[in-house]
């Protein structure tokens, strides 16, 4: 195949683009909105300003809110890489018709529409008595992040051959030793990973905790939407472009573990 | 090469311990009893029955399929058995797990851990074992030296060639002083001249630690050649099992002896039973053969007949059996002539013969071919 059956026609090049800026303009116009030196959402009328910026930063509720939403996320996080990683290594190792059927159903929280999940979630921690506290949330996090765990774990693992486990077991390993000191070096990186994207799952998740945080945890996510709804203060701009950036860093060291890794 | 003698001082100590301990004779004896292994419907081996014995040498060989991995991976304590009973030194293990076997085991490809370096490969089953550190570098040590791979210790598995990386598995299965060592064709993904070297030096280790080394192959030549003892399966059971020897020259079955080197098969109907020969009659053709107070007029009868056992004869040489045969292909192998030849009422026969001050046969050309009577072995067909 020669190079100019490989470059693409202008026509290509442009639909690109086009599709690159669709994707893109809607979450990079909240850039210049949060530089705006007006008191409402607009774009800046006679310059830039960053005072909602230092209104974010000195704000104690959005603070607050920031500090909620780290705990949160990380001890989803902890608790979602754990327990996904357990089940991909289970399923991995039996390989069989039931573990299939366990993997399928732990990507259930991913097929199934969030707010069907949600009123479930509601019943049960209604009755669990769990409505409106940080166990709650941390629980419908785990859960829901858990699939992204067991996914990309689950696909490290595919090229891992389980003769390297049987290898440990028979030079005298215990199963935790075979897992401590074979499997998980082996696959860190997808670990790592998949931390990442439990991590950001847990950290920008709105509708869970609409439905069951109650009156005490407002997360960032929530904190934006109340103000959206209360009142158009352009420091949900400099909110959104900080998640903006932590986001795209997250995503940045995921990509760069992965090209270490390969 | 100095191989033999770091081999010999690094296995004294622990060989002169067992035998010190009193029991050398039991130490590593396996026996394998009645195993059955199903997987739902499918069975993967029947009834299995073997023992072996300590400090032998015992290769399962068979076709692929035949259950013999199934049989080895019984044994390592990977695949529970549907029915039977495995046993070391007398004692039951099969509800122990593979970790408490305490079997030295080389897998097919190696499976050395590819995030460790070879010494730490090779260090694993004391690290796991909480061995003094000390302790620890020091067996890692004679180990590498024994397999000559100390210039390799800070290698990973990766930067090695495939020698040294079945090298530095079978130091990782040895350094723990197993009394069994289970090598799943540990030689299969070498090419043929390593693998004719390695195959000398897996026999040279053997000998020399005194363990029991029981050895998975789909190989002819390598069990025929590495082994104390051989048992052949097909399809799940255990058809015969004795020395190299016997297997070779005595087959039980049809199956061993088309599968271990090559064989003619020759089926006919017994006349003239006697105490120690018949003959026995394949169309026209009356042929005899020693051995058969079995045998009555009338049976049935396969006799197998190796290539190398058959000879070219002139006019003065005489043999039990004489046929007039043509030559429908040959080839050239050096040390000898592959002929095909055809013979009427017995079929295709296939026949090596020596090279040496031998004309080059030519297709069409007429030979009498022949043997002895007990050159020949009765089959069950």
């Amino acid at each position: 195949m020669s190079d100019a059956a490989l470059t693409p026609t202008a026509p290509t090049r442009i639909a690109s683009w086009v599709v690159i800026c669709f994707l893109l303009l809607p979450l990079l116009v909240i850039v210049p909105i949060s530089l705006t030196d007006q008191d409402y959402l607009s774009m800046p009328v006679d310059g830039i300003s960053l005072r909602h910026y230092a209104n974010l930063f000195t704000s104690r509720e959005w603070l607050w809110s920031f500090t909620q939403s780290l705990i949160i996320a990380s001890i989803s996080t902890l608790l979602a890489v754990s327990l996904g990683t357990l089940c991909a290594i289970g399923c991995w190792r039996l390989g069989n018709r039931i573990s299939e059927a366990v993997r399928l159903l732990m990507l259930l929280p991913m097929i199934v529409p969030t707010i069907v999940y949600v009123l479930g979630f509601y019943r049960l921690l209604v009755d669990l008595k769990l409505l409106g506290t940080y166990l709650g949330v941390i629980i419908s996090h785990v859960v829901t992040g858990i699939p992204y765990v067991v996914v990309i774990v689950s696909t490290a693992l595919a090229s891992f051959d389980l003769r390297y486990d049987q290898a440990a077991r028979s030079l005298g390993a215990t199963m935790s030793q075979s897992i401590r000191l074979v499997l998980l070096p082996n696959i860190k990186a997808a670990v790592a990973s998949s931390a990442i994207f439990a991590f950001i799952h847990s950290w920008d998740e709105l509708l869970i905790v609409l439905f069951i945080a109650g009156r005490s945890i407002f997360t960032l996510p929530r904190r934006i939407w109340d103000g959206i709804n209360d009142k158009l203060d352009p420091t949900m701009a400099a909110v959104a472009t900080m998640l903006l950036l932590i986001s795209a860093a997250l995503l940045f060291l995921d990509l760069a573990l992965r090209k270490r890794e390969s | 090469m100095n191989f033999t003698h770091a081999v010999r001082d690094v296995f004294d100590r622990p060989v002169r311990r067992l035998a010190s301990a009193g029991q050398p004779a039991l130490a590593g004896a396996i026996s394998v009893e009645n195993l059955t292994k199903t997987y739902g419907n499918a069975v993967a081996i029947r009834d299995v029955s073997l023992a072996i014995g300590s400090g032998q040498f015992v290769t399962l060989l068979g076709p692929s399929g035949s259950g013999k991995t199934t049989v080895l991976m019984s044994i390592a304590g990977f695949v529970s058995p549907t029915a039977g009973e495995i046993r070391l030194n007398g004692e039951p293990i099969n509800h122990l797990p593979p970790d408490r076997r305490e079997f030295g085991m080389v897998f097919q490809g190696y499976a050395l851990f590819p995030h460790l370096t070879v010494a730490q490969n090779v260090a694993f089953p004391l690290r796991v074992r909480h061995r003094p550190r000390t302790e620890i570098e020091d067996s890692v040590r004679r180990a590498l030296e024994m397999v000559q791979l100390e210039r390799f210790a800070d290698r990973l598995p990766r930067q090695l060639s495939g020698g040294q990386q079945q090298r530095a598995a079978l130091a990782r299965a040895l350094v723990f002083e197993p009394s069994v060592v289970l090598l799943d064709e540990p030689l299969s993904a070498l090419d043929k001249n390593l693998r004719h070297d390695l195959q000398a030096e897996l026999k040279d280790l053997h000998s020399r630690v005194g363990l029991t080394f029981i050895y998975v192959t789909h190989d002819q030549q390598e069990a025929l050649a590495m082994s104390d003892e051989i048992a052949i399966l097909s399809e799940g059971r255990l058809v015969q099992m004795g020395t190299p020897e016997t297997l070779y020259e005595r087959p039980a079955t049809r199956f061993v002896a088309g599968f271990l080197g090559q064989s003619n098969f020759i089926s006919g109907t017994v006349e003239q039973a006697r105490r120690d020969a018949f003959a026995y009659r394949a169309g026209a053709t009356l042929l005899s053969q020693s051995g058969g107070p079995q045998q009555r007029d009338g049976d049935s009868v396969t006799v197998t007949i190796r290539p190398e056992k058959i000879r070219i004869l002139t006019e003065a040489e005489t043999a039990d059996n004489r046929l007039e045969s043509r030559i429908a292909s040959f080839s050239y192998h050096g040390g000898h002539y592959h002929l095909q030849v055809d013979v009427e009422h017995v079929g295709r026969i296939v026949l090596d013969a020596p090279t040496w001050r031998r004309e080059a046969p030519s297709i069409g050309q007429s030979i009498t071919i022949g043997w002895d009577e007990d050159a020949s072995v009765v089959v069950a067909s």
